[in-house]
């Protein structure tokens, strides 16, 4: 195992490279080039001012030599292993270890070590909290549609999930903020960035005025919900409908009052009344996943209402609350393109292992059909979905880019889209070394995985 | 020796299960409006007038103003039409299509040339003033980039708020009329998906097919070369070449075909490492037949299936990367493009909406078509999901 | 102990019923043997009365009666929850597949547990896997503690199916349901595991319910029989009384199919034999890579030095069992492997040392005919373009016209219609396909064929046809064979010299009829022994006076 990891680690490194060289290509390629024409151009100045910096930045960045010659001095920066250079950007010193250095950007100025430092942790926030809520819905959803295959949920999910996939993140993240984000309709949540300008002086957790404020509130929210939940699982569908009408009717009518749009009493009683339908059928539904989940975000909201409306103290929303409220709708939106490709996988697995020999042998030692598909095909379908996931992460960076720009949040995919506007040599070169590390990462990472959940892989 | 009735081959079969499936057949439907829509363009939506007659008698500035684009695919249009009705193998026909566009193309660009200036003023100008007797307009009478500048209070509006001018889906920030620049997006967003797709198919299937049969060193270096271009994120190799490549529709066709290709490759690889092994093929080779016959006719028609599936899902993300690149500002300045009306959606302070509503309907809608279809191709291919209408052959028995 | 009648099993959205009106009974302690080929619906019957059908089967119509403790119960009225508690307890089952029936994730000891847990809950912890090593030590499973904590992949197909009879008994059930649990393994296994079978039911006073295609088991271990013919019982009675006075058309029909009572073949024409393929020290190795810069560290030796002439009219059979290396034998001969050593001589010409075209025009005369009748056509290709193209490869035939005739013509000599040549491969079934890969061979007129593994995945009725239409071409055109098989009886039949191989090298080699008489090497004696013969049975029977 170690051996295969060894090489797997040994492999990267021409990968990588080539990686650096195709982009490299790319850059020096195309006209203007890496050259200090293209950093002075645009400026209003003096011919004698622009020779003067132009002479500056080649200095600096070494811009006036042959391309080859600049990527080997790059290259030179960010191994570990290499020459060491002083000010004047001439060579000195012996071939030794050395910290490597991913150089200054053009644009900010500033070492690119440091601008990734603080770009990188936002961009993976995003992504780390993607991919369980992926996972576990695509689960979900796919189990269930294999498990009733060919019935209506199974059909039915089918065209949803495509449908879902085939909206564009553009799309969806710009009908997000216009819809749910902007004061002409609900405004649930903000409209971009991280987190708003006063939140960055507040108190890491909520504050609240009297000691036991918050306790409460969460003890409320929490009975709330359990109550609910209970209730879902336990009550007729009869029951169930007539609660989910209730409480989709409230929600409905409460919606259709903050819109700007809806002004008379029939606009009022519309949103109710659609509300109650929808409310009424996601009552009945049989899925007990989707039940115990909207039951109890139902019941959560219901149990802090009462509470802000008992406990009149106020309550500061600290750092943490702010910043999750800011990363509800990127979430959302970076997560549902691959949740609904996962989930199709899922389907596809756990159907393909329903069907499989030692299943029936299962089935034929008299196991229950609820244990054969968690006790034995769960584990089984899993394996294909690990493999994917190594593919998940590359696509979940390139939807950081498109959802970093609309979100306006400033994280690495926002970045790179600057570098590249800006031909910021240094910022491209060294964004590309670290997406396409952290991709190899995750196959390597993927394989591990593999070899880990299946005994019948071994790696020497 | 007179030949029999032939019983359907493979590609009819396939083609015949695809249909069936209501999925495949909606997702076709939609891809034909869309051709039909790119096609008749500048009949449908356009400031010049199909017919006018004024003092002079009857004109048509519309066919005048014919761009060399316009005629081209009008021309292939119609000989597609024809060549689909004409006997002859299905190979041979498309290869006549492909020639036939290839001269069209040619006669147009030698042949038609439209004015250089246009103003779009005129005819309106010309109407209020009474100098026409009869005219017959364009059902949109605007045409894509026509920016209304004889109206001085043009920006973005809303889908018929205006008195006077009506314009269904609204106007964008320079005046244009939406609808009108829909549509003459739709060629944008066909041709770049079928031309990236189509670079993408070319290159993965001899780089493929050259890693699975030889294997080997060709293997090693070819497998390398996937992984590089898997490695990289796609899009960010994307915003690279056309931040410093600058921006044409042919770059970004080429540019989108050339980051696409590993995919395909993968598969046409992994499916000749399992042909090479299949006792047919073993059989041919030890028939004695030639290497190109191999290749090309037992190993690649029988590899095709699930590149086919992956294709039509190609053609839906080469589509969903232009208007990506469009919308992030990097796409084409002049020409319309859907993905550039959705970055309108959100530039200024207010919200609006039918920016995002119906260009992004449109990209939504193509892509979800081209999913269909892949997904119908996906099941028609797939043995072991069969509608149960042709039963799988019985096991040796007599 | 079960009672099976008028059991009616239909698809959903069909007519036709797969299985009607079956009905049988089997008596406790006795080993009863349904027998039918392919499509008869045996299976079907067995997953009828366990109810594990899949869901595209209606409930199946009928009574299945068990007798228990309790009583009779009627196994189709049952709910599902009393169906859980009669499977795996009362009945167990084993199926044909042992390298997929397995879970792949849990080990051995895990899954056999798991019976215990359901069925056996007042067991505790120690006392379940007490018992379960005492059932692998039971199948006789080499080291039961070490293979408690392994995977399955890390078993042999053989040991595999232990598990699966362990499994299967460690409730000790009344009633053991068996669907072709010998099919997949090599013949010396199978013989082991029906014996333990046989031995296992005699020891527990079990009653099994075997499921086969071989006639032969039926006589080594079935004392009743009976016989399915699509869909329905035509003939059920004591094992040998049936085999030895079939009642039935049908089941005389199969009994006359079995290679060992086939009519004899027609002689080769008199005249000179020449000599047509000299083999020697053929090598074929592959190298195993291990460590960090793939070196080979050692050889998997798939055929190390076999030596064998081979002359017209002539057909050497290869028999070895799973991984012998006689089909890489027969592709190495074709160098579609190419060899790693050794010499092979067409006509006194080497063949190993030919550059690509030579060795394009010298395929002519070697040609090759596959296993698996599902791949062996390439599935886009009309019949007629499968059956010209080599001729055109080959210039035989002035023009396209003068090849169809000569296509024809081939068809006929398998007693294939003229129409075949405008179809697909789709639209035939597994035999006229294999007759269509012999089509293909025979158009280029070679001088030897050689057949791999030919008729191993046909019934035996097929394999009948199959086997008289090589003798025949064999009389007439002087074709000699390289035979790979694994069936012995086929062996006996077809040929005139055979080749034994294990584990890549040769065994023995000679006349067919002295080795199986007189066999030299120890691993003949030991293969030919475990083959099930049914004259051998029936014989063995009379003698002791049971017919």
């Amino acid at each position: 195992m170690i051996t295969y990891i060894l090489r797997r680690l040994l492999l990267m490194v021409p990968t990588l490279l080539g990686i650096t060289v195709v982009v490299f290509v790319v850059m020096a390629a195309a006209p203007g080039g890496i050259s200090a024409l293209s950093l002075v151009e645009g400026q209003n100045l003096e011919p004698q001012a622009k020779k003067a910096l132009e002479d500056y930045y080649n200095r600096l960045y070494g811009l006036d030599q042959p391309a080859p010659v600049q990527f080997g001095r790059w290259l030179n920066n960010i191994s570990p292993v290499g020459f060491a250079q002083d000010d004047t950007g001439a060579l000195t010193g012996w071939p030794m270890f050395k910290t490597p250095d991913l150089g200054l950007s053009f644009r900010y100025g500033r070492p690119v070590t440091d601008l990734i430092s603080e770009r990188l942790p936002i961009t993976l926030l995003l992504n780390v909290l993607s991919i369980p809520l992926i996972y576990v819905v695509a689960i979900a959803v796919g189990v269930r549609a294999a498990t009733r295959r060919g019935q209506a949920f199974d059909t039915q999910a089918g065209v949803v999930l495509l449908g879902l996939w085939s909206i564009p993140t553009m799309l969806a993240g710009v009908l997000m903020i216009g819809f749910l984000a902007s004061d002409q309709f609900w405004q649930w949540f903000p409209t971009g960035g991280l987190s708003r300008r006063a939140a960055l002086d507040m108190p890491f957790l909520p504050q609240a005025e009297f000691w036991w404020t918050l306790p409460a509130l969460l003890a409320l929210g929490f009975l709330a919900a359990s109550a609910f939940v209970v209730f879902s699982v336990r009550a007729g569908r009869s029951l169930r409908a007539g609660a989910g009408l209730l409480l989709g009717g409230w929600a409905g009518l409460a919606m259709a009052q903050d819109l700007d749009a809806v002004q008379s009493l029939a606009g009022l009683v519309l949103g109710g009344v659609a509300g109650a339908g929808i409310g009424a059928l996601l009552g009945r539904s049989e899925w007990l996943a989707l039940r115990i989940g909207l039951f109890g975000f139902a019941g959560m909201l219901i149990g802090f209402k009462t509470a802000g409306w008992l406990f009149s103290g106020g309550v500061a929303s600290g750092f943490l609350l702010d910043r999750m409220w800011h990363l509800v709708l990127p979430v959302v939106c970076l997560s549902y393109g691959g949740l609904a490709f996962l989930a199709k996988l899922s389907r596809s697995a756990v159907l393909e292992n329903l069907t499989a020999d030692y299943a029936r042998t299962a089935r034929a030692k008299g196991v229950g059909e609820r244990d054969v598909l968690w006790r034995h095909v769960f584990r089984n379908s899993l394996l294909p979905l690990i493999t994917v996931s190594a593919t998940l992460l590359p696509s979940l960076l390139a939807g950081s880019v498109i959802v970093e720009a609309i979100f306006s949040i400033e994280g690495m995919g926002k970045l790179a889209v600057e570098a590249v506007q800006t031909r910021d040599r240094e910022l491209v070169l060294s964004i590309t070394l670290i997406s396409g590390l952290l991709t190899l990462a995750g196959y390597l990472l993927a394989d591990l995985a593999y070899a880990i959940v299946d005994p019948r892989v071994s790696y020497d | 020796m007179t030949e029999q009735p032939r019983s359907p081959s493979w590609s009819r079969r396939i083609l015949g299960e695809v249909l069936l499936r209501w999925g495949a057949r909606l997702g076709l439907a939609w891809i034909a409006l869309l051709t039909l829509v790119a096609v008749f363009a500048p009949l449908l939506a356009n400031t010049h007038p199909l017919l006018v007659e004024d003092a002079e008698g009857w004109h048509s500035p519309m066919l005048t103003h014919l761009t060399p684009a316009d005629t081209a695919l009008l021309g292939a249009f119609f000989l597609a039409l024809v060549l689909l009705f004409s006997p002859g193998a299905p190979l041979w026909r498309f290869l006549s299509w492909l020639g036939g566009l290839a001269l069209i193309g040619a006669l147009s660009l030698v042949l038609v040339s439209p004015p250089a200036l246009v103003v779009y003023e005129q005819y309106r100008e010309a109407e209020a003033r009474g100098e026409y007797q009869r005219v017959v307009r364009a059902p949109i009478p605007y045409s894509a980039k026509d920016y209304l500048r004889d109206y001085a209070d043009t920006g973005l509006e809303s889908p018929r708020s205006s008195a006077e001018r009506l314009h269904w889906f609204g106007t964008d920030e320079n005046g244009a009329d939406v609808l009108s620049r829909m549509i003459h997006a739709t060629r944008i967003a066909l041709s770049i998906g079928f031309i990236a797709t189509g670079i993408a198919l070319v290159i993965g299937v001899i780089l493929g097919g050259l890693m699975g049969y030889f294997s080997g060193i060709v293997d090693i270096i070819g497998m390398r070369l996937v992984e590089i271009f898997e490695a990289i994120p796609t899009l960010f190799l994307l915003l690279t070449f056309v931040a410093f490549f600058g921006r044409s529709l042919y770059l970004m066709m080429l540019i989108i075909g050339l980051t696409s290709w590993s995919g395909y490759a993968r598969y046409v690889r992994a499916e000749f490492l399992r042909l090479r092994q299949q006792d047919f093929v073993q059989g041919a080779i030890a028939s004695g037949l030639s290497l190109p016959s191999i290749l090309f006719r037992h190993m690649l028609p029988n590899g095709m299936a699930p590149i086919l599936v992956a294709a039509s899902f190609g053609v839906a993300s080469a589509i969903l990367a232009e208007a990506t690149l469009s919308f992030l500002g990097l796409g084409l300045v002049d020409d319309p493009s859907w993905g550039q009306m959705l970055n309108q959606a959100v530039q200024s302070s207010t919200f609006n909406w039918w920016m995002a509503a119906f260009p992004g309907g449109a990209i939504f809608l193509t892509v979800f078509a081209y999913n269909l279809i892949g997904e119908a191709l996906r099941d028609a291919v797939d043995p072991h999901s069969q509608s149960g209408r042709s039963a799988p052959p019985v096991k040796a028995a007599a | 102990m079960l009672r099976v009648q008028d059991l009616t099993i239909r698809l959903r959205h069909q007519d036709q019923p797969l299985v009607e009106g079956v009905s049988f009974a089997i008596e406790r302690g006795e080993l009863f043997c349904l027998v039918g080929e392919s499509g008869s619906g045996k299976s079907l019957t067995a997953l009828a009365i366990m109810r594990i059908l899949d869901r595209g089967f209606l409930p199946p119509s009928g009574q299945v009666w068990l007798k228990g403790q309790g009583g009779t119960q009627d196994l189709l009225t049952l709910d599902e929850h009393g169906m859980e508690g009669v499977r795996g307890d009362r009945v167990g089952m084993i199926f044909q597949e042992p390298m997929t029936s397995l879970n792949p994730v849990w080990t051995v000891g895990q899954q056999i547990m798991e019976v215990l847990r359901l069925h056996r809950p007042e067991l505790d912890a120690e006392a379940a896997r007490r018992r379960t090593l005492e059932v692998l030590a039971e199948v006789q499973l080499p080291d039961p503690e070490r293979r408690f904590e392994e995977f399955p992949h890390k078993l042999s197909g053989g040991q595999r199916q232990r598990v699966m009879i362990a499994m299967a008994l460690v409730a000790e059930p009344d009633l053991l349901i068996a669907d072709e649990p010998t099919t997949a393994l090599d013949v010396t296994i199978q013989a082991e595991i029906l014996k333990l079978i046989d031995r296992l039911r005699e020891k527990n006073g079990m009653s099994v319910l075997l499921i086969t295609h071989d006639f032969g088991v039926v006589a080594q271990v079935g004392d009743r029989v009976a016989v399915m013919h699509r869909g329905k019982l035509v003939e059920q009675g004591a094992a040998r009384t049936v085999i030895a006075n079939p009642g039935h058309v049908y089941t005389r029909q199969l009994i006359r199919a079995l290679p060992e009572n086939l009519p004899p073949l027609p002689p080769v024409s008199a005249g000179s034999r020449d000599t047509l393929l000299e083999v020697q020290g053929l090598r074929v190795h592959f190298p195993v890579l291990k460590g960090l810069l793939r070196r080979p560290v050692d050889y998997v030796r798939a055929v190390d030095d076999v030596s064998f002439d081979l002359s017209a009219g002539e057909v050497l059979a290869v028999v070895g069992e799973s991984g012998s290396g006689k089909t890489t034998l027969g592709r190495a001969v074709l160098r579609l492997i190419e060899p790693t050593g050794g010499s092979v001589r067409y006509r006194g010409n080497a063949m190993e040392t030919l550059d690509r075209k030579a060795l394009r025009k010298a395929r002519r005369h070697l040609q090759v005919v596959f296993q698996d009748p599902a791949s062996s056509l390439n599935p886009r290709l009309t019949i007629l373009t499968t059956l010209t193209e080599p001729m055109a490869a080959h210039d035989i035939g002035a023009d396209h016209d003068e090849r169809v005739e000569r296509a024809l013509k081939v068809l006929e000599q398998v007693a294939l219609p003229p129409d075949t040549l405008w179809r697909y491969p789709h639209e035939f079934s597994g035999g006229q396909r294999q007759r269509i890969g012999i089509a293909r061979a025979l158009v280029l007129d070679p001088d030897i064929i050689i057949c791999d593994e030919v008729t191993s995945a046909l019934d035996v009725s097929v394999q009948a046809e199959i086997l008289q239409i090589l003798g025949r071409l064999r009389a007439e055109r002087k074709l000699a064979l390289l035979f790979i098989t694994h069936n012995m009886g086929v062996v006996e039949y077809l040929s005139d010299r055979m080749l034994v191989m294990k584990d890549g090298r040769m065994e023995e080699i000679g006349a067919t009829a002295e080795v199986i008489a007189r066999p030299k090497a120890d691993y003949t004696r030991h293969l030919l022994s475990a083959v099930p013969r049914v004259a051998e049975h029936l014989g063995r029977a009379a003698a002791s006076g049971q017919v």
